[in-house]
């Protein structure tokens, strides 16, 4: 079943450019430069009912506007959006009380009082049972280890703090499908962590379909197991994160530490685009695939190796990449070979 | 009546966190229930001082405009008490894209615009106003169904009063600062504290038909003084019916426009 799908989303913005200045001020008081950006262009997309989608791209992609239409609160320039079987502008009662949206950079509690008054609130917005509300309150609080921060002040909680407070806040109602923008920004490494395991643990038990947007590979792939790239507006890359981990050919990174200097060996490593340290103790391999158990054994072997190591997140060394050179996504995208949508 | 109920329910929760919230800050709580006390009394008695020295305004002596006045400072209690925050606020919500969550409740959004900030410290000050309302009603005076018909008229002017306000607001959502708009409803608010008949032909006009802030007092006034005047009471009921259809019709369209801020 579909839970989420769009068919040429388009998201046009006008602004206007202003000269630096006091005069450029006053010459935008009668004469505006306007400008129309395409935040989003022809955005096809289908997500079944239970999945997690990270949806990557760089600051400025359309990542947030696509999040932004898919939840009602901007409406579309072109296009056609269904989440649920809703159409998210008309924003029909029903349809807001399927969806929950967690940003990051934004708080729906309020900040003069505590974070249990905002649930109290939020309970009669969303109609949730008194005995639903207690006990998704008491599980949450739980998981995410904040029963003693209920009744603090919002403005005097830390961050990490803060977010599992949103976090809570956004799924007291149960939502269908929830909208993840960015929710550990700004975290430490353990509140990063812990609001990972908490996403995992509540889509574990309910099922929810979840779209996530976040710069930390870390989370997109302890979470996603299928993505969705978007680079100035465009789809670039639409499949299972093994897939988009080899998006800019089969290879392994492998790095080697050795006990001494090897800089009259180096012709051995020419073929695997070396990268070495200064003292040639060091070097980073790019090995074929297929290649790896071969090379990284002979390399065992015939040099005096203390460490080998083989990339954790390939991905974040694609997204680099990419982010640098989207013409790789995109050129492959309109050709329609890397696109693959489940 | 379900939905009725679900409101009401918001609507308790709002007015509990506004308390909550107020209270926090003392002193600014007491300042503006002096403030507000302050407002009523030097409108009063600027208007009790004028009469010092003629002995009518237009067709009316002392005791009805002071009325009058008495029933406008009432309608700017309810607007103080239960609206006025929310349009400071409004503005700045466009502007920073907080306006996004309040969107997505699952509530009519001019529900959770305008009646989410409710102002507990003028809520203290209703003895004072009402009581200035029952002072120059006897003073008049008011007959007794006149005396029954006073609160539904104040609800209905309320109404009005907050019809147009929010028409007007919905321009913030083209012009995102909202400084100017909101200066632009003061304004308006001070033209409609006075009678209609202190105005000049064309905007009276203007002021009843166009922009119908001229009934939100004239209206109700002169039928509580005199009962036959009820043409201009059914013109502030068509006015409700109009501007208010038209306030569905522009918020739908200034919701299309909203763009917000970026993260």
């Amino acid at each position: 079943m579909s839970m989420i799908s769009t068919s040429g989303l388009t998201k046009n913005f006008k602004s206007y450019k202003k000269a630096p200045g006091f005069m450029g001020s006053l010459r935008a008081l009668y004469k505006r430069d306007y400008i129309t950006k395409t935040a989003v262009n022809s955005f096809d997309l289908t997500i079944q009912k239970g999945e997690i989608v990270g949806l990557l791209g760089p600051n400025g992609a359309g990542k947030t506007t696509l999040m932004k239409m898919f939840t009602g609160i901007i409406v579309p320039s072109n296009g056609d959006i269904k989440i649920a079987g809703y159409v998210p502008a008309e924003r029909d009662k029903t349809f807001r009380k399927k969806i929950a949206l967690v940003m990051g950079q934004k708080s729906q509690l309020w900040w003069d009082i505590p974070a249990m008054d905002s649930f109290l609130l939020l309970q009669k917005f969303y109609e949730v049972p008194d005995a639903d509300f207690k006990a998704r309150v008491e599980q949450m609080s739980e998981l995410l280890d904040v029963k003693d921060l209920l009744h603090v002040h919002v403005r005097k909680l830390s961050l990490g703090e803060r977010m599992k407070m949103e976090l809570m806040a956004s799924l007291l109602h149960n939502p269908e499908v929830i909208f993840l923008d960015e929710p550990t920004i700004g975290l430490d490494l353990v509140a990063q962590e812990n609001i990972r395991q908490f996403i995992k643990e509540y889509h574990r038990q309910n099922n929810t379909t979840i779209i996530l947007t976040s710069h930390y590979m870390a989370d997109v792939h302890a979470l996603c197991k299928r993505l969705v790239l978007i680079l100035q507006g465009k789809k670039g890359f639409d499949g299972p994160i093994e897939e988009f981990e080899q998006i800019l050919g089969r290879e392994k990174s492998v790095s080697f530490s050795f006990s001494e200097s090897i800089h009259d060996y180096t012709d051995f490593f020419e073929n695997f685009s070396p990268e070495w340290n200064a003292d040639f103790t060091k070097v980073d391999l790019r090995i074929p695939m297929e290649a790896l158990r071969e090379i990284s054994g002979k390399v065992i072997n015939k040099f005096p190796v203390i460490e080998f190591n083989t990339e954790k997140m390939p991905i974040e060394r694609v997204m680099k990449t990419l982010m640098e050179k989207p013409e790789l996504a995109l050129g492959n995208s309109s050709s329609g070979e890397q696109t693959h949508v489940l | 009546m379900n939905s009725v109920r679900h409101y009401l329910s918001i609507y308790k929760k709002f007015l509990a966190t506004s308390f909550s919230v107020q209270l926090s800050f003392r002193t600014s709580f007491v300042l503006l229930i002096v403030m507000d006390i302050f407002f009523y009394v030097s409108t009063l008695a600027t208007v009790d001082f004028v009469y010092d020295h003629v002995s009518t305004i237009g067709p009316w002596q002392k005791e009805k405009l002071m009325f009058f006045i008495s029933f406008m400072l009432c309608v700017d209690h309810l607007h103080m008490t239960l609206l006025s925050e929310s349009f400071w606020v409004l503005a700045r919500q466009i502007r920073t894209g907080e306006l996004d969550f309040i969107l997505l409740k699952p509530v009519h959004s001019i529900f959770s615009i305008f009646f989410r900030y409710i102002r507990p410290s003028s809520m203290t000050n209703t003895v004072v106003a009402w009581g200035f309302l029952f002072y120059y009603g006897s003073k008049v005076p008011l007959s007794t169904l006149s005396w029954v018909l006073l609160p539904l008229f104040l609800i209905l002017s309320f109404m009005l009063l907050a019809i147009v306000e929010i028409i007007i607001s919905t321009a913030m959502f083209w012009m995102t600062e909202g400084l100017g708009i909101n200066f632009l409803r003061m304004q308006i608010q001070s033209l409609a504290r006075w009678p209609d008949f202190v105005y000049k032909v064309l905007a009276r006009r203007l002021f009843t038909v166009l922009m119908p802030i001229l009934l939100i007092g004239s209206a109700p006034v002169r039928f509580l003084l005199d009962l036959k005047s009820w043409d201009y009471v059914a013109g502030m009921v068509a006015a409700i019916f109009v501007f208010g259809f038209l306030m569905f019709k522009i918020w739908s369209h200034a919701l299309i426009r909203y763009e917000s801020a970026s993260s």
